[in-house]
């Protein structure tokens, strides 16, 4: 309903009527060759904690090894940051998954609400923007940074319904955004109704020749309308045949099957197509800024294509002892990372329209969870991974540092926000902000005494 | 009951109105000297004009009685004492059936129906009803139950996450939602007893869409709701979704949706209390002209309604020039539109192919079925069976070539909606005499939209074949939210409301005046015009002659009718003169100025739509402004004053009596005494086409006068016809037009028995002489 408004609006803007649109292909881009050096951020969500054990390196500094979790992000070490010691210290209504979730790109607390989760209190919605969203409302203040959309909210699996669980990216308090998880309306929404076109294409001599059949029976007068009809639908033809010869785009749109079914067991299909939906829509400048969310907080995916048939979020829940619970915790955390190891590689293989280089140097990917281990809801050392060119974040790569524990996440947020040119000082709760973004290229190390701990409320603690 | 009754009464009526086409002999007409010797110098051998006067062609819709009268006063030019009396009436005569009735214009052709395109409502309603055809229950029943269905579950769940606590249940019809419970529960039903604070409700059913439209729902509540109209799947996105209720404070949530007029949808409304210390749920809709409230009881009912597919396409308006909307353009906008209609019905078809086909995903037939399914959904959409060579080209090809049956489909439906048979329905067909036509015809007459189960199986065994059999369907697809929904939208268009949507009034002279107070009266208005068609007698002349209308407690207040209740009842007003549509307050505000009454929009609307006059365009266009005049006039003083001219008088003397006879109803419709401390005059001479002088004392005067002129009947079956049909009159037979006319007479004005004998007429056209 929303995107519909967006787009008729957007065609508005264009002068082009709703009623054309279906048989657009593509569409103008905006800024496509704006001269200054883009950057782009990526989110990249995947829920329920990791194994801890195989998810961080061996190794320090710039000299670390993968262990079995991030293996895939190999040909990426260079461009890899790991960070570990960061905590989402939120604290207040809601269980530990509503607040890994709802306050992760918030950095704020939840509303009181009515949503009970497994422990604490009931919550509402968080109360507060989601920094995605900061950063597409400063992209789009700009004209050398506005984009057509300003930012886009990818899906994979996410079920339909609305809750602090479902949700990570906020419009503002009480403004959860939902992320699109079918491709066949991402699609439409950046491409227009491709798929009608082609099934147009394949019918639409039929209605031609029929209104010539009928045409020829009338009288002269009711002739006219039809003949007219007649020349509408051959110019409609017309423009059918010559349509893909002079597409508008820099990219070509993806080659994708629309029609996919959103069930369970096509999830790596479904993956695959978002990505490349979500890589072309950067690589077109439709925006800067997207996000990519795999299922939801507590999801339950049987991801049957990897050999596991139980429910992700039960298996989380095993102990650390029941192997077969964490081999296959591996298993699906390895998955997110192929996941992530094909975007970074689509990007890599993308040159970066109209500069140095290829699109991942100038994108910055963050890779969160709203956990840090599963069974024991932690919202410590929260695994999170920054790919990336140095080109888009300023960041040094290739490194793996251990930070003090506990640093709040809301620093981590902030340090994105300034390397995206966004220089502020406070994003959510003021007190985790103090000390002001992470330096990330002069980080503090675990083995220096931190001179001040963070200050407050201690958030995230946990009765059992 | 007495549905049969009236039946078998008007039946009998129908074959016992022989109007034979009879035959003038024109060469021999006594008026023909007449006409040569007195008119014939102006308005030249066949009332065409000569080239050297000023007149328009003698050609129109006046009866030979007006045509009289006004020879008689105003003919010949100058001498107008010349041509009178019997001589008037032959000469009148003459010129009639010479050549001014429509039917002497056309003498010697065969006039046929046009082929047209569907328009907007055809179209929309034709895919709902194709797709919705395929899917069980898919019926729109009069309302009988108000309400929703509530299923109660009340938990006692202290403790947080234990799944081993005590639970009740009970269920009941709910006939508001609206609810405050305070701190506290729901009523409990008789018996039962309760200390639980945590309550789940599921309300199930559905609402009634009267028109077409945007319905802006909304939910206010404290607690935690989802609200799903036409959607039966929890699984998918819900209409409005406010299920996390932050702070337990009162929130509204809004969600607009697009609905098809004259059906009925599914609704369900989920809510859940649960910690939060208090607890309330309403909701809220506003109509297209409506205002917000709670949704009555009586637009709610506890059946289940299946899907409906629902185009939101938003069509070019239709060709309006001939005085109704029918299908005569096409333009790029209008194919867009039909293309961007076929695809979201192709997008729906695909999506649920299986239910509408009866198959599943693992049926070993589910090839063969969707290949059956797609040869009937075409045949539907061109309303007959597939002729030979058809299923081949437009359905086995595409799922030959297709890469998967559902493109096949998504091709199908693409082009059985695109295609001429689908939009020019009559092109479909060989014949309109074929059975299949027949059929189309009473579908689009009566609905709007495509026949159902029981006409494609009355033209299978070819039923549709006389007069009487067609008569009895015709008369049970009346009893259909979409017939209603038709006739509704005549009443728009003959009472001129689509012009009253910017209605405003001056803030000091009338506060009362608010959008609210617009959307009540035109509610009002719409219920007492549906009180009237669907009652028993479905008498015309009560429209114009009752002195009853429908007000609510808001309407009371500014009436004169305090002490109503908040819901919509049936009362007289004590003023002097109510009396029907003529009075009705929502006409008389929107006929007239922001701080005064307008007895000429007023006298207009009643020449032209009531009376049923034509009116030419007024020879200089005057605009009223009021601070030309002595502050001290009257209203009828100042009109008066600026018509006298003998030009405007032509048709002011028409227009001014009738709107003066109005002057009692102030710019909102109230009674009012005085003017301007003057006692209002509603008394004046009416000076009619046909030339009687007819005096008028307000307006029962005028609603008795219009109950019972032959004029005004014509000018409503005329209307009603091109509305109901699309075509004109003239295509079903030269004296189809006064064939309405006498059985709406002798029907005792019955409008129900005139759209069943329209509809009948609707598959009779003239066939055009090979």
């Amino acid at each position: 309903m929303k995107a519909l408004t967006n787009r008729r609006r957007f065609l508005k803007q264009l002068g082009i009527s709703t009623g054309a649109a279906p048989f657009l292909t593509g569409l103008p881009i905006f800024g496509a060759d704006a001269g200054a050096k883009k950057k782009r951020l990526i989110i990249m969500f995947s829920p329920n904690g990791t194994i801890p054990g195989e998810f961080w390196p061996d190794g320090e500094g710039p000299d670390f090894q993968f262990k079995k979790i991030l293996q895939a992000l190999q040909p990426f070490k260079e461009r890899t940051l790991l960070l570990r010691g960061i905590s989402n210290r939120i604290g207040g209504d809601g269980d530990r998954h509503m607040r890994g979730m709802s306050c992760v790109l918030t950095g704020t607390e939840l509303f009181p609400g009515n949503i009970q989760g497994g422990s604490d209190t009931p919550a509402g919605w968080a109360s507060g923007i989601s920094i995605d969203q900061e950063l597409k409302n400063h992209l789009q203040s700009e004209d050398a940074t506005r984009t057509r959309f300003g930012s886009l909210e990818f899906g994979v699996a996410v079920p339909n319904r609305a809750d602090p669980w479902t949700r990570m990216s906020y419009a503002g308090p009480n403004q959860p955004v939902a992320p699109i998880d079918n491709p066949k309306t991402m699609m439409e929404k950046l491409y227009g109704k491709r798929a009608d076109k082609e099934s147009l294409a394949s019918i639409v001599d039929d209605v031609r020749d029929d209104l010539t059949k009928v045409s020829s029976k009338l009288g002269n007068a009711d002739r006219q309308l039809l003949d007219k009809h007649l020349q509408l639908v051959r110019d409609l033809e017309r423009e059918l045949s010559q349509q893909d010869d002079d597409a508008t785009l820099a990219h070509p749109v993806p080659d994708i099957d629309p029609k996919i079914e959103l069930v369970n067991d096509n999830t790596p299909r479904i993956s695959r197509m978002q990505i490349d939906l979500l890589v072309n829509a950067l690589a077109n400048d439709m925006t800067r800024v997207a996000t990519l969310q795999y299922m939801r907080s507590v999801g339950q995916a049987r991801m049957s294509w990897l050999g596991v048939e139980e429910g992700h979020h039960g298996l989380s829940h095993e102990s650390d002892k029941n192997q077969d619970a964490f081999n296959k915790l591996i298993k699906i955390n390895q998955w997110f990372a192929g996941e992530l190891a094909y975007m970074a590689r689509r990007l890599a293989d993308t040159p970066e329209p109209g500069g140095d280089g290829s699109m991942l140097d100038h994108t910055m990917i963050l890779w969160i969870n709203e956990l840090g281990k599963g069974n024991s809801h932690t919202l410590d050392d929260i695994p999170f991974v920054l790919i990336g060119g140095e080109k888009a974040s300023g960041f040094n790569m290739g490194r793996y540092v251990k930070l003090p524990p506990k640093t709040p996440h809301n620093q981590l947020l902030l340090a994105i926000a300034n390397a995206m040119d966004h220089p502020i000082e406070n994003f959510g709760t003021e007190m985790f902000c103090e000390g002001g973004a992470l330096n990330i290229n002069n980080l503090p190390q675990i083995e220096k005494p931190k001179t001040k701990p963070p200050s407050g409320k201690p958030g995230g603690a946990h009765p059992g | 009951m007495f549905r049969t009754i009236s039946q078998i009464l008007l039946l009998s009526l129908f074959t016992s109105i022989p109007i034979a086409a009879q035959e003038i002999d024109l060469a021999n007409h006594p008026g023909k000297a007449i006409y040569q010797k007195k008119c014939v110098e102006c308005h030249a051998d066949n009332g065409e004009g000569a080239l050297d006067v000023d007149v328009d062609p003698l050609t129109g819709n006046r009866s030979i009685d007006a045509l009289a009268g006004r020879i008689e006063r105003t003919m010949p030019e100058d001498n107008e004492d010349d041509c009178v009396g019997e001589e008037a009436k032959l000469a009148a005569e003459y010129i009639y059936h010479a050549f001014y009735s429509p039917r002497a214009q056309n003498r010697g052709k065969t006039i046929v129906p046009d082929v047209t395109h569907l328009t907007e409502a055809q179209i929309l309603n034709s895919v709902t009803d194709l797709i919705g055809g395929f899917r069980k229950g898919n019926t729109s029943p009069e309302i009988e139950r108000p309400g929703l269905k509530g299923h109660y579950t009340l938990d006692d769940r202290k403790k947080a996450g234990n799944n081993n606590f005590k639970r009740e249940k009970f269920e009941r019809t709910d006939s508001q939602l609206r609810f405050d419970y305070k701190e506290g529960l729901p009523n409990l039903p008789d018996g039962m007893q309760s200390q639980m604070t945590q309550f789940k409700i599921e309300w199930q059913g559905s609402i009634w869409a009267a028109e077409t439209g945007e319905y802006e729902f909304t939910l206010r509540t404290r607690n935690g709701a989802k609200l799903f109209i036409n959607e039966h799947d929890n699984n998918k996105q819900p209409t409005i979704d406010a299920w996390v209720a932050p702070d337990n404070e009162i929130r509204e949530e809004s969600e607009k949706v697009f609905l098809l007029g004259g059906r009925r949808y599914f609704v369900r409304l989920e809510y859940f209390k649960y910690q939060e210390k208090s607890a309330s749920v309403e909701l809220l809709w506003k109509t297209p002209h409506g205002r917000r409230e709670t949704i009555p009881s009586n637009s709610l009912t506890p059946d289940y309604m299946p899907k409906a597919f629902v185009g939101t396409t938003v069509f070019p308006a239709d060709d309006r020039s001939y005085g109704y909307e029918r299908g005569s353009i096409v333009s790029r906008v209008w194919l867009d539109a039909v293309t961007s209609l076929a695809s979201e019905a192709a997008d729906h078809v695909v999506e649920y192919v299986d239910e509408l086909a009866k198959t599943k995903a693992d049926d070993e037939k589910r090839i063969e079925k969707l290949r059956q399914f797609a040869a009937e959904f075409s045949a539907r959409a061109f309303r007959r069976p597939l002729q030979p060579g058809e299923k081949e080209k437009y359905v086995d090809s595409h799922f030959n070539k297709a890469p998967t049956p559902e493109d096949a489909i998504r091709r199908v439906v693409l082009y059985s909606l695109t295609s001429p048979g689908f939009l020019y329905p009559a092109t479909a067909f060989d014949s309109p005499d074929s059975q299949w036509a027949k059929a189309t015809d009473l579908a689009l007459a009566i609905w709007d939209s495509v026949p159902d189960k029981n006409l494609r199986d009355a033209a299978a065994k070819r039923k549709l074949n006389s007069p009487e059999a067609i008569e009895k369907i015709a008369w049970n697809m009346q009893w259909d939210g979409r017939a209603r929904h038709k006739v509704t939208g005549f009443f728009e268009h003959w009472l001129e409301l689509s012009r009253t949507e910017e209605v405003a009034k001056d803030d000091e002279l009338y506060p009362q005046f608010s959008d609210e107070m617009m959307a009540d009266l035109r509610t009002s208005l719409e219920m007492f015009l549906d009180d009237i068609v669907w009652s028993e007698k479905s008498d015309y002349r009560q429209l114009l002659l009752s002195d009853q209308l429908f007000l609510n407690k808001r309407l009371g207040d500014i009436y004169g009718k305090p002490d109503l209740k908040s819901n919509f009842q049936k009362v007289s007003l004590p003023d002097k003169g109510r009396s029907g549509v003529i009075t009705h307050p929502f006409l008389l505000t929107a006929f007239a100025y922001h701080d005064n009454t307008s007895p000429i929009h007023r006298g207009v609307f009643l020449t032209r739509n009531i009376v049923g006059m034509p009116l030419k365009p007024p020879p200089e266009a005057l605009e009223f402004d009021d601070s030309h005049f002595p502050p001290n006039l009257t209203m009828r003083e100042k009109v008066t004053e600026m018509t006298r001219a003998k030009a405007c008088m032509s048709c002011h003397s028409m227009i001014n009596p009738l709107g003066f006879s109005l002057e009692h109803y102030d710019a909102i419709g109230r009674w009012r005494a005085k003017e301007r401390n003057k006692p209002i005059d509603d008394n004046g001479i009416l000076e009619t086409d046909s030339g009687d002088r007819i005096t008028i004392e307000g307006p029962r005067d005028v609603a008795e006068y219009a109950a019972h002129s032959p004029a005004a009947h014509k000018t409503f079956v005329r209307q009603l016809f091109h509305h109901t049909v699309k075509q004109p009159l003239l295509a079903y037979g030269d004296n189809t037009a006064d064939q309405l006319e006498e059985i709406f007479r002798q029907s005792g004005f019955n409008m129900k028995y005139l759209l069943v004998k329209m509809a009948i007429t609707a598959t009779q056209p003239n066939v055009p002489k090979s």
